[in-house]
């Protein structure tokens, strides 16, 4: 819209003059306009550019990030291996001192020298406990924690807290009680290894911090959804307490409630940083209601599947199981550490069985097939032949000559859950860790001899 | 000063003289533009005095009264080219404070450089609203022009009593809008 036409004289024609003008006009407009879109164009080239720039910084920055990641990585994983590597060493030594402390303590000794070892054996085993909590944390911390499944019954989990926990809370003078509700005295899945470990640890906790008055476990289970049931294992102690303000730190690695504690007590300060994991990973948790002198309540809470159509053998029975005796027993040992060939003979010797040691594989099968024998523990790394190649060849001959199962027990240092279940796989019927300790080994043997029976008994 | 304010000046002055007497003028007035605007140039600001003043005497017209009209003609302008400003008002008082705050903000995004005269407004009584108009520029008659316009826009009746201020080379001026019932 021009106005100036509807007022403009003659429109058809332009004076030179307001042509001339016009034209300067236009020009003006076109020489901006030109500088406007040069610096436009500049401007467009310096972000382009800086966007290039950008783009190679950060591809740089990439690859250091990754190399950064890959030496983290591999630093790492060199710490998990020096770590399994080093507990693994040291398990083995460890084996031999703590057996010949054992055989030592066997050998009539005064009363002074008894104190001696008795030290000398506490000291081993408090050293071997610090070795499994170093190896479990490192094991948690690069996610390599297994966790099996077997069906387990809970009595049974009662019983051995029982056994382990009750002499040492009566020597100081502690009224130890273990109770089981009826609704968990039935079977169920989960790991009966690591059950044992949470619960052990808050019930050693408990005896170890309570002076006076009593420490209990009890045990329940609530039924939960998509067929699974949380497991209830209550630790209570008359102990100190520990203050409201002290208990966020409980659970933290290489942390107790305070550092006095360290210097009075000992231990890793690991114990409840792995239970809680332990419990987390089997998608529960840990939880402490306490207050300074009022005592402690631990409440350990995992998720387990209840086998309802399995009843658990009477727990009541297995307090009477001692009649089981393996005097006389004829035991095949295939070992071929020295020192472990010694720990065993001097463990077994109260025992009275008849034991006859061989150092591998190949020759405890050739002695299993000259002889008469009721019993194997066989170690699994050895030289010539291996353990679990031994015990497959056994297997594959009593079949052949269709003999009963001689029960072979699995004596290894290199104890990891899926390594386990291996040797159950390949025939074995039980596992002992190494260092061996005299009960757990001769708890194991009677298992193994009672299963035997009861299959037996079968018609 | 915005090349349109020039050119717009021109086509106002165009439909009242018709072209040959505006000629004869921008002959007749020393500008360094030689009258040679376009709307992406920029101009001083005494080309746009001059050429008022010369305009006045031409139409034998007070240079106020001059401004004012071309402030009425540059808000024609502005309805009929930004009519987003105008979306949502429907009082002239809300878009006389919107200048200041909505207006001269999307300006200023556009030419960071632009230097802006301000529109203080506040409402000091029921159906009043007061305009203080402060610039280097001596426009406040051109402000009236807008003010009176955009009044008209919204289909107001109204009076509007004007008081200046000026001094040294800061123009400033107080305008107070009664809406007559």
């Amino acid at each position: 819209m021009y106005l100036g036409e509807q007022v403009g004289s003659t429109p058809d024609h332009v004076s030179r003059r307001r042509y001339l003008r016009e034209r300067k006009g236009r020009e003006e407009a076109e020489r901006l306009l030109e500088a406007k879109s040069r610096e436009l164009y500049e401007a467009n080239q310096r972000l382009t550019k800086l966007a290039e720039t950008l783009e190679t910084a950060v591809h740089l920055r990439t690859a250091e990030l990754e190399t950064a990641r890959v030496a983290a990585e591999a630093a790492n994983e060199a710490k998990s291996v020096f770590l399994a590597s080093m507990s693994h060493e040291i398990r083995t030594p460890l084996n031999g001192i703590l057996g010949m402390a054992q055989a030592l303590d066997d050998s009539g000794l005064t009363q002074a020298q008894h104190q001696l070892v008795t030290v000398l054996g506490e000291s081993g085993r408090l050293l071997l406990s610090i070795i499994n909590d170093v190896l479990d944390i490192s094991k948690i911390e690069a996610g390599k924690f297994d966790l099996e499944t077997v069906a387990y019954s809970l009595p049974e989990l009662a019983r051995v807290m029982c056994q382990h926990h009750r002499v040492a809370a009566e020597e100081k003078g502690l009224q130890f009680e273990v109770t089981i509700d009826d609704s968990a005295k039935v079977m169920a899945e989960t790991d009966p290894t690591r059950l044992q470990q949470v619960v052990g640890n808050l019930l050693s906790n408990a005896v170890k911090f309570t002076d006076s008055g009593r420490v209990s476990l009890h045990m329940t289970l609530e039924e939960a959804r998509n067929g699974k049931a949380w497991l209830k294992m209550t630790v209570t102690d008359s102990g100190p307490g520990i203050a409201k303000s002290q208990q966020p730190r409980l659970f933290q690695r290489f942390s107790q409630a305070n550092t006095s504690i360290t210097r009075m007590h000992g231990g890793t300060g690991l114990g409840l940083a792995i239970s809680r994991r332990i419990c987390e990973l089997m998608g529960g948790s840990i939880s402490v209601k306490s207050d300074a002198g009022k005592g402690a309540t631990f409440v350990a809470k995992v998720q387990v599947v209840p086998l309802k159509e399995r009843t658990p053998a009477d727990a009541s029975l297995s307090e009477v199981k001692e009649v089981v005796t393996l005097e006389g027993l004829r035991v095949l040992a295939a070992e071929d550490n020295k020192t472990n060939q010694l720990v065993l003979r001097h463990m077994l010797k109260k025992a009275q069985v008849q034991l006859t040691i061989v150092p591998d594989g190949k020759q405890a099968i050739e002695t299993w097939s000259a002889g008469a024998f009721d019993m194997v523990l066989m170690d699994i790394n050895m030289p010539v032949m291996d353990g679990l190649e031994a015990t497959r060849l056994i297997r594959e001959a009593e079949r052949a000559a269709m003999k009963e199962a001689v029960p072979i027990i699995a004596v290894s240092a290199n104890a990891m859950v899926h390594q386990v279940a291996g040797y159950l796989s390949e025939g074995m019927t039980g596992h002992v860790s190494k260092p061996v300790s005299r009960a757990v080994l001769v708890e194991a043997m009677i298992k193994a001899l009672e299963e035997k029976r009861s299959r037996g008994a079968d018609p | 000063m915005k090349g349109v304010v020039f050119v717009e000046l021109i086509r106002m002055a165009e439909s009242v003289m018709g072209e040959e007497a505006v000629d004869d003028i921008l002959e007749s007035v020393d500008l360094e533009s030689d009258g040679a605007f376009s709307v992406v140039g920029n101009y001083p600001c005494s080309e746009l005095m001059a050429l008022v003043d010369a305009f006045g005497t031409y139409l034998d017209a007070p240079v106020d009264a001059l401004q004012a009209k071309f402030g009425h003609w540059m808000f024609a302008r502005f309805v009929e080219g930004y009519p987003a400003f105008f979306e949502g008002k429907h009082d002239g008082f809300d878009m006389l404070d919107s200048i200041e705050n909505e207006v001269h903000v999307e300006v200023r995004k556009l030419y960071p450089e632009v230097e802006l005269p301000t529109f203080a407004t506040e409402r000091p009584g029921e159906g009043q609203l007061k305009m203080v108009y402060a610039s280097e520029r001596p426009l406040q008659h051109f402000c009236r022009g807008m003010l009176e316009s955009c009044m008209d826009h919204f289909g107001h009746t109204y009076t509007v009593d004007m008081q200046e201020s000026s001094a040294q080379g800061q123009h400033r001026a107080e305008f107070l809008v009664q809406k007559v019932a």
